[in-house]
């Protein structure tokens, strides 16, 4: 059972502004023909945010809430090659102010995760990972709603590289960066004001870096898993919202926060897992100072080989 | 531990690595300006001269030199001159002189449009929950001055469209007065880098139009003097390199723009905009008036809550050609609570609950709100493009911006009129609960400012341009009723604005077919 552990999802590398669906950062592998079912759920509120680098609160916002469920597959083609399907909905509010929020589909993300080199000692392993992945918007959200909108509206090109060291004992150290190349995205003004004019309904939205460190370890014979971790976002181009100004997708969206996270494996309900987890931002710029719960339930099993 | 698999791996994080980097310097190229080739005028307006000016009572107010002759030493001197700049002349410096073309008419509205999105912003609230107002006799503190707000660029737009126009009307009469052909007319050999015409070139209308531009922004955005004078003195640059020009034309058109931009901005000091932004009691005795007079009063929903409204005595601007603003004031919006009230709040809500892509596009579209060029700006980029697609020459380009920007501001300062006459409620403040997808502004409701200055627009639009009658209506239309996908305005607000503005643009028109250009 240790062995195929199931993928464990990093819940709060979801950022808020960008508001990206998860993309799996983690250092486990499923076996082969083992399907993964998951439905996650995130709670993300913020009651003051960075206007450019100004840390500053809006009573015509109030609070922001932005809630997200996300359906997720992952299935294990191989023992070294996982394939990862998500499909995000996503619902904000404003707690003050008289601007509606918005609801729908966000982003299809499909992603793949290679294992990339493997060494295994007696005193503990380590473990490359490589991972590549594709989102697209699936509905007709309209990112040029900040603070409200869906998502960025862009397709995204993820790379990742994860580095994990497991001593003997459990207790690990992962490492991962990801660099997220974004396309544009479309307004629905043909004129916009970003460090200048623009003539034409199309952003450019900056593309961005991750960087995370996470330490875990396992609890009462590997039925509980903890983690504490770090995350760093950084987009590498892009202006700051102005004084009173609202978001756009233009903005150079940036972050650091602090995350702790839980995860059973009831002996009862074998193949299941429950999650929990919570992360809170420290700093940043063009985004909010995001409060964030999070939760989700995992259903792990073989898929026979159809007969031919 | 070096096996094949490993150099395999290598190889491909390698790759990986290379596309991540290269990926990174991948920048996407968006407009910046608009793009446009220098064109050919379709007509050059040889009496143009004789055009009744707006604000100018004299043709020859503004004084400039004779010219020297084109046989004289002194043009010779100034020929070689020219000419060697020319040969010494870089790849930038030809990108400049397309950039500007041979109508800078169309630049500098853009640079307009540009500062006003770019000060567009209204002012944060205070750590107290007070607001601070700009302050035009300290613009540099913060919050800037000025905040360009609808009216604000209404009016920045008007005087540099009417200055523009006014000075060029000097200028074609000087050119005709004086006929001194272009520098490459003087001499073939001249390298020549815009469309050919035979405009005489003392003074310069480029030179005409950047001083006279400069000067009237500079007035209204104290903060980008700087900046404007280097536009300016770069599209001077441009213009000696243009080989249309020796430096005497282009001293003379400065100073004669600079001239015309001193008369203009005589206008605007004494106009009443000082006084548009009123003191709390002012505001305060303006709402209780409303509220006896109907029984009903629009308040500031925000929080903190704004104590004082947009520039409350905008319509008391002195207007450019409506003789009665009262006669222009739409009849009273229905009584809160009437049958035609909730028949129009009921379409609101109803909307509300199912917008539709088409009619959400169609708010957004024409939002035209904070750190955007507003809904006057909009106009002019209309209008702009016409120029172009008419090919129309500067002198007559600066007319058409100069009518339709004198009826936008008369139609906001009409508007506003009704605005603070009527005060009446927006559909957040006087429908329980409701929520819209664009912000409500810090103006009571009716009559709809876009609408009305839409309204205006299209008229003067479609008065000069008739082929685009249809598109220019259609548009006026769409810009009223986006107001109500967007939830800040009834239907009847967008109706009686559209009418409103219409009525104010017959002034503006009936003063446009006696100018003497048509």
């Amino acid at each position: 059972m240790k062995n195929k552990i199931l993928l464990f999802l990093i819940l709060s590398t979801i950022s808020q502004t960008a508001g990206k669906a998860q993309t799996p950062s983690d250092a486990l592998m499923m076996d082969k023909n083992e399907l993964c079912i998951a439905l996650l759920y995130q709670n993300d509120k913020w009651d003051e945010y960075w206007e450019g680098t100004l840390l500053r609160d809006n009573q015509n916002i109030g609070v922001l809430t932005r809630n997200t469920f996300m359906p997720m597959v992952a299935y294990g083609v191989t023992k070294k090659f996982n394939i990862i399907a998500s499909l995000p909905y996503v619902e904000t509010e404003a707690s003050r102010g008289q601007m509606v929020g918005a609801s729908g589909l966000q982003d299809f993300g499909i992603f793949v995760k290679y294992l990339l080199y493997e060494l295994k000692k007696e005193s503990g392993s380590l473990v490359t990972f490589i991972s590549g992945g594709f989102s697209l918007p699936v509905s007709s959200y309209l990112s040029d709603y900040m603070p409200f909108s869906l998502g960025l509206g862009t397709q995204e090109f993820s790379l990742r590289g994860i580095l994990k060291y497991e001593h003997k004992s459990g207790i690990y150290l992962r490492g991962s960066y990801a660099y997220l190349h974004r396309t544009t995205t479309e307004a629905e003004r043909d004129y916009y004001y970003a460090d200048g004019s623009h003539y034409t309904t199309t952003m450019d939205v900056p593309n961005a870096s991750t960087f995370d460190i996470a330490l875990g370890g396992w609890l009462l014979n590997k039925s509980i898993q903890l983690e504490v971790g770090y995350l760093q976002q950084s987009a590498l181009s892009g202006d700051d919202i102005r004084r009173q100004n609202a978001g756009q997708p233009t903005n150079k969206m940036d972050m650091t926060s602090g995350n702790a996270r839980l995860r059973y494996f009831p002996t009862i309900l074998k193949g299941t897992s429950i999650m929990a987890g919570y992360s809170e931002v420290f700093s940043g710029r063009n985004i909010g100072k995001s409060s964030i719960i999070s939760g989700g339930i995992t259903y792990q099993f073989m898929v026979k080989k159809a007969q031919l | 531990m070096i096996s094949h698999s490993y150099s395999y791996k290598s190889y491909l994080i390698l790759t990986l690595i290379s596309i991540m980097v290269f990926s990174q310097g991948c920048e996407k190229d968006l407009p910046r300006f608009v793009a446009f080739e220098p064109y050919s005028f379709v007509n050059s307006d040889d009496n143009g001269g004789t055009w009744k000016q707006v604000l100018l009572t004299n043709i020859e107010q503004i004084k400039i030199d004779i010219p020297a002759a084109p046989g004289s030493d002194a043009y010779k001197n100034e020929l070689t001159s020219a000419k060697a700049a020319i040969a010494a002349m870089s790849a930038g410096d030809e990108k400049t002189i397309q950039y500007w073309g041979n109508n800078p008419i169309i630049r500098w509205n853009e640079i307009a449009r540009e500062l006003a999105a770019k000060y567009n912003l209204i002012p944060p609230p205070n750590a107290d929950g007070t607001y601070t107002l700009p302050d035009p006799a300290n613009p540099g503190k913060f919050p800037y001055f000025p905040f360009a707000h609808p009216p604000y660029s209404s009016r920045v737009y008007a005087y540099m469209s009417v200055a523009q126009f006014d000075a060029l009307i000097a200028t074609w009469h000087y050119k005709y007065k004086y006929t001194r052909p272009a520098l490459y007319k003087s001499d073939s050999s001249v390298k020549q880098s815009l469309p050919t015409s035979d405009t005489p070139s003392y003074p310069s209308d480029g030179a005409v139009i950047g001083a006279v531009s400069r000067d009237i922004l500079s007035a209204m955005f104290p903060l980008e003097t700087e900046y404007l004078k280097g536009k300016a003195e770069e599209l001077k640059e441009a213009l000696l390199l243009s080989g249309l020009h020796v430096q005497s034309d282009i001293t003379a058109g400065d100073s004669l723009g600079r001239g015309v931009a001193k008369i203009v901005l005589q206008r605007a000091a004494v106009d009443g905009m000082k006084a548009a932004q009123t003191p709390k009691p002012i505001s305060d005795s303006i709402k209780n008036a409303a509220f006896v007079r109907f029984g009903w009063k629009w308040t500031n929903q925000e929080t903190p809550e704004r104590p004082v409204g947009l520039t409350p005595f905008f319509g008391k601007v002195k207007t450019w050609s409506v003789p009665d603003l009262v006669a222009v004031r739409p009849p009273a919006p229905p009584a809160i609570g009437s049958e035609e009230f909730i028949k129009a709040a009921d379409e609101l809500k109803n909307i509300a609950k199912n917008i539709t892509t088409e009619q959400r596009k169609i708010a957004n579209w024409w939002s035209d709100g904070f750190n955007t060029t507003t809904p006057p700006g909009h106009w002019n980029k209309f209008a702009s493009d016409y120029l172009i697609k008419y090919k129309y020459n500067p002198l007559r380009s600066a007319r058409v911006l100069a009518y339709m920007n004198m009826a936008i501001q008369d139609a906001g300062i009409s508007c506003w009129d009704a605005k603070y006459y009527y005060h009446y409620p927006r559909p957040i403040e006087a429908i329980p609960g409701f929520k819209g997808i664009l912000g409500t502004p810090n103006f009571p409701s009716y009559t709809s400012g876009h609408s009305t200055f839409s309204a205006a627009a299209a008229a003067v639009l479609a008065h000069i341009f008739p082929a685009e009658k249809m598109q220019v209506e259609e548009w006026a239309n769409e810009a009223a009723e986006s107001r109500i996908y967007g939830g800040i305005h009834y239907r009847f607000d967008s109706e009686a604005g559209l009418e409103q503005g219409r009525k104010v643009a017959e002034y503006t028109i009936s003063r446009a077919m006696i100018d003497g250009a048509n």
